[in-house]
């Protein structure tokens, strides 16, 4: 039996939704707007596009870029951030750099990487590689930073090399932290997924959405925004599933419950 | 020693070289670190002891006194700025398994098991896991957490984290016992016990114990010998032998005019410094 506060939390996020849906149709009822379909016209949309099987080779294209861009990301910021959380010198000479780089917008840099690169997969991935790696390397950074100095010397002086304290100390105590960080990246990657299909329109669901912009077919417009914004759901609660999984040992924080898991 | 050690199965039997013969040599160290300010502070100065095997040895002294320090150079995990310390006749490099550490903050691995953090040293020791864990689960038990082999740290109150740190670092059989205040964060019954239960595990194998704390009750219950420190700079200020019979039973000990005296005489001599004394 869930006790009616643990029914009202889980029903939280489910209400929101029916909640948003509602204003959503009542507010289209009321401005009678070609290019503002009702939520059920858009939801209506939904199922005939996945339907398709062009649109659903776009997607599944988008969602490939977005994984590799995404895996490539957590597997270079991760050692990168924590051996500047550890070692002043690796720190000292990376961190004006990423200063520098932190506020540009990385879709501003794709005119440049697509002269280069051309407007295919390589681009692309590379632009969503750029939007993950900050916030992991930020985040594990402070996590490695944040590691205490005598549960390090407890593990030197169980005989443990300067490569092994950093991959079975640093990483994991610094994994809470570093998944926080995984977390605004994966959110990051679906951002720069979308945006990059809306520069180099050749693919993917960015490119749905935007073809369907042009031919005024707005209730496809609409139930592509609801689909992108499902899958980011959907990630997102996935990924908090598996991060609570790995980090159940690790002390409380404030937690938001900002998830639908 | 007087008193023969006994062995038993958690403990790898160590071969006993004629009693009293010195294991930790500490040369004329000198630490000195740099404040913003340009300007040095001396943890210590110009510190030299030797510690005999099967020693409980207590470096007492205020805060600031530099008495951690120096069992952080004796750990290797802190570079003297002079001086030497020696292990064996051997310099001090770096850490290593025959000094284990116990800290004040406990630095248990939270992602891992009491069981696990007590695996961890045997483990990285090479030996198999189920020999490993059978040693582990009998630590567990000697330190009082059966049944709690399967917690993490964070589920453990902070006497029962000290306990576990204490068993993970004896499970590598490390020759020399490191305590950086170790009761420093528990209350008062919390540290009571702990004191008690360090005494009967220690009085079974009598490792060399190396123990800092600002307690003098602490020093001259638990010791052999007191170092006595006085701070700006950190120096040797006595060594008193403490000659009580062990094994040492906390309520007769308290009753006993002879462990009163020693508390009282310590305490008297910090107090006659200018200095605040120790728990001041």
């Amino acid at each position: 039996m869930m006790s009616s506060a643990a029914m009202a939390k889980r029903a939280a996020p489910v209400l929101a939704c029916i909640g948003l849906l509602a204003v959503w149709q009542v507010a289209s009822l009321a401005l009678k707007n070609d290019s503002f379909p009702t939520a059920i016209e858009a939801i209506r949309a939904v199922p005939s596009i996945l339907g398709d099987k062009e649109s659903l080779i776009n997607i599944l294209a988008s969602l490939r870029r977005m994984a590799m861009g995404f895996g490539a990301a957590v597997l270079f910021s991760i050692p990168l951030g924590l051996l500047m959380g550890r070692n002043a010198a690796v720190a000292a000479f990376f961190n004006p750099l990423l200063m520098v780089i932190y506020p540009v917008p990385k879709a501003a840099l794709m005119p440049i990487i697509m002269l280069w690169l051309g407007v295919g997969d390589l681009t692309k991935t590379l632009v969503i590689f750029l939007g993950v790696s900050l916030p992991v390397i930020y985040h594990s950074f402070q996590g490695a930073k944040a590691v205490q100095e005598k549960m390090l010397w407890s593990g030197a002086a169980m005989g443990l090399s300067p490569l092994q304290r950093l991959v079975r100390i640093v990483l994991p105590a610094a994994l809470p932290e570093i998944l926080t960080g995984c977390r605004t990246g994966l959110v990051l990657a679906l951002i720069t997924m979308i945006t990059s299909e809306m520069i180099a329109r050749q693919s993917g669901a960015g490119n749905i959405l935007f073809n369907a912009l042009d031919m005024g077919q707005y209730d496809t417009v609409f139930a592509m925004i609801i689909i992108v914004g499902a899958m980011g759901i959907c990630l997102d609660a996935i990924f908090e599933r598996v991060r609570a999984k790995l980090v159940r040992w690790s002390e409380p924080q404030f937690d938001i419950p900002l998830s639908f898991s | 020693m007087a008193v023969p050690a006994r062995s038993s199965e958690w403990v790898r039997p160590v071969a006993r070289q004629e009693p009293a013969s010195a294991i930790i040599e500490i040369d004329r160290v000198s630490q000195v670190f740099q404040t913003s300010a340009r300007k040095d502070h001396v943890a210590l100065s110009d510190i030299s002891l030797t510690i005999e095997e099967g020693a409980f040895v207590s470096i007492l002294g205020p805060s600031g006194c530099g008495k951690s320090t120096l069992l952080y150079i004796v750990g290797g995990f802190v570079s003297p700025t002079s001086g030497a310390a020696k292990m064996k006749g051997r310099a001090i490099t770096g850490p290593g398994p025959d000094r284990g550490p116990v800290f004040q903050e406990f630095a248990l691995f939270p992602w891992k098991t009491v069981l696990g953090n007590v695996m961890y040293g045997p483990r990285q020791q090479g030996i198999r896991t189920a020999e490993a864990e059978a040693q582990s689960r009998a630590l567990i038990e000697m330190v009082g957490l059966k049944g709690y082999e399967n917690f993490y740290p964070k589920e453990l109150s902070g006497g029962m984290k000290q306990r576990v740190a204490l068993a993970r670092t004896l499970a590598y059989h490390p020759e020399v016992l490191l305590m950086d205040e170790p009761f420093g964060a528990l209350d008062a019954h919390t540290r009571t016990r702990l004191q008690n239960d360090l005494l009967n595990i220690w009085e079974r194998d009598r490792k060399t114990v190396l123990f800092v704390t600002h307690s003098v009750d602490e020093a001259v219950f638990l010791s052999d010998k007191v170092v006595m420190m006085s701070k700006s700079p950190g120096r040797i200020r006595q060594v008193i032998d403490i000659d009580l019979p062990r094994p040492r039973r906390r309520n007769e000990l308290l009753l006993d005019p002879r462990y009163q005296k020693y508390v009282v005489d310590i305490e008297r001599m910090f107090d006659e410094s200018d200095e605040a004394g120790p728990d001041l």
